[in-house]
């Protein structure tokens, strides 16, 4: 079974989810590998994948009914999660649903770019697991190329990238210039890696970085010139901070209020602000009720990337364009791809067919002319069969069907079963 | 003359008010070009017609005219649109316009209602009466403009601290700008004040003005107004006084300038009436 009509994609993300859900069920990256094993080695499951990040966890299965498929993704990884979060796609919806997903349609911030290099760690992960085969391999690989083509073929890509840089706008509202002001960014990651470069772009005054390894502090403090902190003097290091970029592992408390003095808080001429890029948040929640103190997280700038969202009305319609002539060309490809036996075969027949002809017409003494006629008729009677068989692939669903179709995955977008 | 005079009296408060109209446009998202350029025409027409009125006043007058307490209130008003004008030509921010032109064309509505149609001259004039009323329509202008941005930044402070991200979040300078302008703005206001104060002071010494003493309750709040925006001017280096709680002192203190101002209305409450 590798038809699309078997795919099935079971998950949940920031748009059915709200942050304390998905923080509760956001996979950790060392438990993502069993994790997918357990699913793809799961009774009828033929390929799997898992792609997880801060705002989506979702599980791509091939080969089970819906049923079964969610079945699998509640034992795994949703466990007792309420049905309204959940969301699950089949057959060509799946197909769409994906290609949002990598062109950053389906992002929190619109065309964000992290989530390429995330669809590209589930892709080398389920490789690694052996768990994808002769559809999910292709899909995934289709899906990162309609992303990059997503991004370089309009505005999409361009402004504000990801929250990483909403988090950065956010905090230029309250300090206006960053030059002087002093950043703190808890993890050394790849998102805080990335808040680290956006923070440089505004010649924030100063950055330092505190994590649970401190070795890896240092690593990134050395690079962007900074001081590293291990997690065991963050208060120390919270004192020194008027902004606080939190992309860490955060078990919901990592931040307690207890690291922020009250005293040292309404002493200070500005307001500190903490941006909470975590999922689970590192932040207790309480600390919004400190005086003098911003907090936010990924649900609260939401509204921020929203209002970026109205401006991009003109991008989004050609985005929508090259996403229905991507899903158009990848169901093409897998109906001819479906044809591969037979094309086979069909060869193999027509040389017989030549043999059989020229024995019966030269008895076996065809001079090498005859042979040549023969080799180059039965070549051309291949190419027409082929050609034809494209264009019947291509032809299968038309453009203007999957238009409606996508239009259809649109509307239930708000309410999907 | 005065048919003149109650023409531009008029139209004064229109001016501002479709100023602050038009602001209030690109406040909530109308940024096209056409907006922009009528925007300007509509304040320098408002500033312009400002400049004529008081012109005309003095002509009639035939000198410098006596301020009574609507025309200070005019001249408040003209004068806060000048250093406000100033304020968005440095910062190049226009969005707070919508506001403070609005403060703005409301003052000048009731200067225009209530004000009397013509002044007489200043008396006795001379110079050092003149740069008490000069100075002191400048410190009063300068510390409304302190107040108005001090509440600017109350507004965007509790958006922010509320999580709502709408046009206030969007369109008004950022808070560590408002806060600045509102200890800016404080300052210049307690740096005219003194000049003011100590001007009038003299005066009421020298020329031994009736009824001054320093118990004068306008007096005891204008000294009070004076050390509270001197405060507020130098707030970034006093520890504790967050720009919250500086933004909430400078509205207490335009709240509290009204109240000296409207005090010369009620008669026998102070000298200066």
């Amino acid at each position: 079974m590798d038809s699309v009509q078997d795919l099935i994609l079971v998950g949940f993300s920031h748009r059915t989810a709200p942050v304390n859900v998905r923080e509760q069920y956001a996979v950790r990256g060392e438990d993502l590998e069993p994790c997918l094993r357990a699913i793809a080695s799961a009774d009828g499951v033929d390929e799997a994948c898992v792609l997880s990040t801060c705002n989506r966890t979702e599980v791509l299965v091939i080969g089970t009914g819906r049923e079964t498929a969610t079945a699998l993704a509640r034992q795994h990884l949703f466990r007792s999660m309420g049905d309204e979060h959940l969301y699950a796609f089949e057959g060509v919806h799946a197909v769409i649903h994906l290609f949002r997903v990598a062109g950053g349609l389906d992002s929190l911030v619109l065309g964000e770019s992290e989530i390429l290099a995330q669809v590209k760690h589930a892709l080398d992960q389920a490789r690694k697991a052996d768990a994808i085969k002769r559809l999910l391999h292709p899909l995934l690989t289709h899906a990162i190329a309609v992303g990059k083509r997503i991004r370089t073929e309009t505005e999409l890509g361009r402004g504000t990238l990801s929250v990483a840089r909403v988090g950065v706008d956010v905090a230029k509202q309250v300090f206006g210039s960053l030059e002087a002001a002093h950043a703190l960014i808890i993890g050394a990651g790849e998102t805080a890696q990335l808040v680290a470069r956006h923070l440089a772009s505004e010649r924030v005054g100063s950055m330092d970085f505190a994590n649970r390894t401190l070795q890896r502090a240092e690593l990134v403090a050395s690079e962007f010139g900074g001081v590293a902190y291990g997690l065991g003097d963050l208060k120390q290091a919270l004192l020194r901070a008027d902004l606080v970029v939190a992309c860490i592992d955060g078990d919901g408390g990592l931040v307690g209020t207890d690291l922020f003095s009250a005293r040292e808080l309404n002493r200070r001429a500005r307001p500190m602000l903490v941006v909470d890029l975590s999922v689970p948040r590192a932040v207790d929640r309480r600390a919004a009720d400190l005086g003098n103190l911003l907090v936010y997280d990924l649900d609260d700038l939401e509204p921020v990337v929203e209002s970026n969202l109205k401006n991009r009305g003109a991008a989004m319609t050609q985005a929508d364009e090259i996403l229905v002539a991507e899903v158009h060309k990848f169901l093409a490809l897998r109906t001819y791809a479906a044809f591969s036996p037979v094309i086979g075969e069909l060869a193999q027949r027509f040389d017989t067919a030549r043999e059989q002809v020229l024995d019966t017409v030269a008895g076996g003494s065809a001079s090498a002319r005859e042979m040549q006629i023969a080799h180059e008729l039965v070549k051309k009677l291949l190419d027409i069969a082929l050609s034809t068989m494209k264009e019947g692939a291509r032809n299968a669903r038309s453009e203007a069907v999957l238009d409606r179709e996508y239009q259809r995955f649109l509307d239930n977008l708000e309410s999907p079963s | 003359m005065n048919t003149w005079i109650q023409c531009v009296t008029v139209l004064l408060p229109v001016a501002y008010m479709s100023t602050a109209l038009l602001h209030g446009m690109a406040f909530a998202g109308d940024k096209q070009p056409p907006i922009a350029g009528w925007r300007r025409a509509s304040l320098w027409t408002a500033l312009a017609l400002h400049a004529v009125l008081f012109a005309l006043h003095a002509r009639v007058a035939g000198g410098f005219p006596e301020l009574d307490p609507w025309l200070i209130v005019s001249s408040v008003s003209l004068t806060v649109t000048l250093l406000w004008t100033a304020v968005t030509v440095r910062s190049r921010q226009a969005s707070a316009g919508a506001i403070v032109l609005g403060v703005v064309g409301l003052l000048q509505l009731l200067a225009s209602a209530f004000g009397p149609v013509t002044a007489n001259v200043l008396a006795p004039l001379n110079a050092a009466r003149i740069l008490h009323v000069v100075t002191s329509v400048f410190a009063a202008a300068a510390l409304v403009l302190s107040g108005l941005y001090g509440l600017l930044h109350l507004m965007l402070y509790r958006q922010m601290r509320a999580k709502r991200f709408g046009p206030i979040f969007r369109q008004l300078p950022n808070l560590e700008q408002l806060s600045r302008t509102t200890r800016r703005a404080a300052l210049a206001g307690f740096l005219f004040l003194t000049a003011g104060l100590n001007i009038g002071i003299g005066m009421a010494h020298a020329q031994d003005v009736s009824g001054f003493d320093y118990r004068d309750p306008q007096v005891v709040l204008t000294i009070a107004l004076w050390i509270h925006f001197g405060m507020i001017a130098f707030s970034h280096v006093i520890r504790g006084l967050t720009a919250r709680r500086t933004s909430i002192a400078a509205l207490a203190g335009l709240i509290t300038l009204i109240a000296t101002l409207l005090m010369a209305l009620i008669p026998g409450i102070t000298f200066h009436e």
